[in-house]
């Protein structure tokens, strides 16, 4: 029992980073019907420039801002680079420039912060809590709030004010939302500044869990790509559900068949639901053009 | 108000517009009738910038605004409720409404009472009220035709573009519409309307312009296209 709790714990903490990077695909996927497949990338980025802050501030909480501002700017990058030149000739594009960009920032990274992984300070405890006969992080309740919070502001600004209204708008209908006089140019840059940012935000708070190095983003990115497309492309609460699924299988494997064998759960889940259901457990649209 | 001169257009290559030219002017109600396939809305959309004209100039408010992207196009005061409605259906019939308002809030346009319009909107549009927090992809066909009008109202524009408000509606809902464009049109609004009914649209219109394969041939003031025997027989027939 006891062993089995602690699985579902440690679970549930990957599983809300994984969701929390699923989330920003979704955010640009909604508004330009396009990916930004350098999220890994700009996760391991936000989590060097966080540690890098971290040295000049001595404060980890004063840091956050900083990176999703770094996120944010990162994600405006990608956009204007990557995205806007595929979306103006309407071609797939975007795909290998978000690859490519994602490339050349993990080489920058590794020249400016190398090839070794890195400690990432804890700003909290590092002595574990017991709950129900578990042991837990201080850090992993955070991370499952810090997720959390990040999707709901996100949330909260989509359905209460009148820019996240436009966001929505821009997502349901490019044209009509023009025609309102919206820029939804405008909200496509937006919507990868926050995605950036979303990722970038994941960093910092899975950082003091694990090392920090310019590759830590690849697997992540890629997992979270799957949680994604597990839990659909258009619902929020499709990639809460899917990241869980995922974390806490993969840990169970982890901890009763092999580490080795701990991506497998998650890779069959998704060759599985590609074939049942592509639109995803909980999406309405298919993913089409991927 | 309004003014298109020599408009070409069309889509990828295929022109669909082949010049042509119109003028509405201040607190006049124009129509553009036209058979299938004419080009009416295409006419719309390269007014509001949906699409891109190839050749041509649209003036509105004596301002070029040829080329330019349909939100900068909205912003300087032109409103286009599109063939088809397109509210957005998962957002509230009061968010929908207030999107129209977008510019307004973020101080592109005069913000004037916002609330005040709300209402005025809802009063316009009765089927609305009851169904402010529902959302607008669960209305039905008539309704959502309001809100796409009710929408356009609340941009506070100078000039409506109005593409077939009545498509697909019951013959009670038609009559409502065309009910909505005369109050409008007391109201002072400047329109360019499209619509199946050819002879209702002569009715409220002031002026009209026939559009015959992406040209106009036949424009003249309402009353005297009603009266045109080849339009008549062309389009007024079966209409009421
Ligand atoms: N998105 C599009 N892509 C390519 N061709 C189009 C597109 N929209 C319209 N057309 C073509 O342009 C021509 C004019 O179409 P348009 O929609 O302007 O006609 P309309 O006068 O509004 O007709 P209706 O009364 O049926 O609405 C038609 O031949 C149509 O097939
Ligand atoms: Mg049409």
């Amino acid at each position: 029992m006891e062993v089995f709790l602690q699985i579902i714990f440690s679970g549930i903490a990957v599983g809300m980073i994984y969701a929390v990077i699923a989330f920003g695909y979704q955010l640009t996927f909604a508004t330009s019907g396009t990916l930004n497949f350098s999220q890994g990338d700009a996760l391991a980025f936000g989590a060097l420039a966080g540690l890098s802050i971290v040295e000049h501030l001595h404060n980890y909480w004063l840091m956050i801002p900083v990176v999703m501002v770094v996120g944010a700017l990162y994600g405006v990058m990608i956009e204007r680079l990557g995205v806007r030149p595929a979306l103006k000739i309407k071609s797939e594009g975007w795909i290998m420039a978000t690859i490519a960009l994602g490339i050349i920032v993990h080489n920058v990274a590794e020249n400016i912060w190398g090839k070794d992984d890195l400690k990432f300070p804890s700003p909290v405890s590092e002595i574990p809590i017991n709950i129900l006969g578990a042991n837990v992080l201080p850090m992993e309740i955070i991370v499952v709030f810090g997720a959390l919070g990040l999707m709901l502001a996100v949330e909260l600004f989509n359905r209460k004010s009148i820019y996240g209204k436009a966001v929505v708008a821009t997502s349901a209908d490019r044209d009509a939302a023009g025609l309102m006089g919206i820029n939804t140019s405008l909200v496509i840059v937006f919507s990868y500044a926050l995605s950036s940012l979303t990722a970038a935000f994941a960093g910092v708070l899975i950082a003091p869990l694990t090392l920090t190095g310019a590759s830590m983003g690849a697997a992540l990115g890629l997992k979270a790509f799957a949680v994604a497309i597990i839990g659909g492309l258009t619902s929020g609460l499709g990639v809460i559900v899917g990241g869980l699924i995922l974390g806490i299988t993969e840990t169970a494997t982890g901890f009763y068949i092999s580490t080795g064998y701990k991506d497998v759960p998650g890779l069959i889940l998704l060759l599985l639901v590609l074939a049942i259901k592509p639109a995803g457990l909980f999406g309405k649209t298919a993913i089409k053009k991927v | 108000m309004l003014k298109i001169d020599n408009l070409h257009a069309g889509y990828g290559g295929t022109a669909v517009l082949h010049g042509i030219s119109l003028h509405v002017a201040k607190g006049q109600v124009v129509s553009l009738i036209g058979s299938n396939g004419a080009g009416k809305s295409t006419t719309m959309r390269a007014v509001s910038g949906m699409i891109r004209p190839t050749a041509g100039a649209i003036l509105l408010n004596d301002a070029d605004v040829t080329g330019m992207e349909s939100y900068e196009i909205a912003r300087r005061g032109l409103a286009h409720s599109p063939e088809g409605r397109r509210v957005f259906p998962t957002l509230s019939v009061t968010d929908n409404l207030l999107l129209g308002a977008f510019p307004r809030f973020t101080g592109s346009r005069p913000k004037g009472d916002i609330n005040a319009d709300l209402e005025r909107a809802i009063d316009l549009f009765p089927r609305l009220k009851e169904r402010r927090t529902q959302l607008a992809g669960t209305l039905s066909g008539g309704e959502q035709q309001m809100l796409a009008m009710a929408r356009a109202v609340m941009q506070n524009p100078d000039v409506m573009l109005f593409d077939e408000p009545s498509m697909g509606l019951a013959p009670i809902l038609v009559e409502e519409v065309f009910r909505i464009i005369e109050r409008l049109k007391q109201e002072g609004v400047t329109m360019l309307l499209v619509e199946q009914f050819a002879a209702a649209a002569l009715n409220v219109s002031d002026y009209g312009y026939v559009l015959e394969s992406g040209r106009i041939n036949i424009h003249g003031p309402a009353e005297q296209l009603r009266n045109d025997p080849a339009v008549r027989a062309a389009y007024l027939g079966g209409s009421h």
